[in-house]
């Protein structure tokens, strides 16, 4: 992982306080957000429509995210 | 073996055979029902009493516990290595960071079996425990996954 990777990967496993938990989840989802999710769901599962597709398509796509990371590094 | 050559679905499979019961929880989870996010683990959360069967399942794919039985029962969960990282939650119970238990117990009889072909299943929880499990992490991605999911489940009630 490469610094700043590995600084991204910090950030996003940070563990929050309460506070902030209960804002994160009680933060109302917008139409957008909504609308995006959705999309995202329909595109997702139209291209791969069984559950061994979407896992294959999880492991290249974690496959090509780490190459590229060691291609930064380097 | 190098990473891409683990063979997932003989993973899934050794498990089954095995009669462990065990619920993939985390992003996979996710994946399976149809949200495409990023995830380099395997996460799992097993019955207490089935370490022994789910690491000798996970052996046949040549992955190895970091700790003995009778140390991931007082830890409440330990991890299996070698190609790939897979965390396996063995307590029987977890607290989420706002709410009330979730046992193991609980949520089994409501776990929702995916058939990966016709002879391979693995069972996730319920939508609404998978949501619980996303909470027992305060971390911001496990949030984010908590939103996505609750969108999820907001179109499949539509």
């Amino acid at each position: 992982m490469t610094g700043r990777s590995a600084n991204i990967a910090a950030f996003a496993n940070r563990e929050l306080g309460l506070d902030d938990v209960r804002a994160y989840l009680e933060a109302p989802v917008s139409d957008d957000e909504r609308e995006q999710t959705i999309a995202l769901i329909q595109w997702f599962t139209r291209r791969y429509r069984t559950p061994l597709e979407r896992l294959a398509y999880v492991r290249r796509a974690y496959a090509r995210w780490r190459l590229n990371a060691l291609l930064t590094r380097r | 073996m190098q990473a891409g050559e683990f063979d997932e679905l003989a993973f899934f499979r050794a498990i089954q055979d095995a009669g462990a019961r065990a619920l993939l929880i985390g992003r996979r989870a996710l994946v399976l029902l149809g949200l495409p996010v990023l995830t380099a683990d395997y996460d799992f959360w097993i019955a207490i009493e089935n370490i022994a069967i789910f690491n000798d399942a996970a052996a046949k794919c040549d992955l190895q516990p970091t700790m003995e039985p009778d140390a991931a029962r007082r830890r409440g969960r330990y991890v299996l290595e070698h190609a790939e990282h897979v965390d396996v939650l063995v307590a029987r119970s977890m607290t989420p960071v706002d709410g009330i238990d979730v046992a193991f117990e609980t949520i089994w009889p409501r776990r929702r079996t995916i058939a990966l072909t016709p002879e391979t299943e693995l069972h996730i929880p319920h939508l609404d425990d998978l949501i619980l499990t996303k909470r027992f992490a305060a971390r911001p991605k496990d949030l984010e996954d908590v939103r996505l999911l609750t969108i999820l489940k907001s179109e499949s009630n539509t």
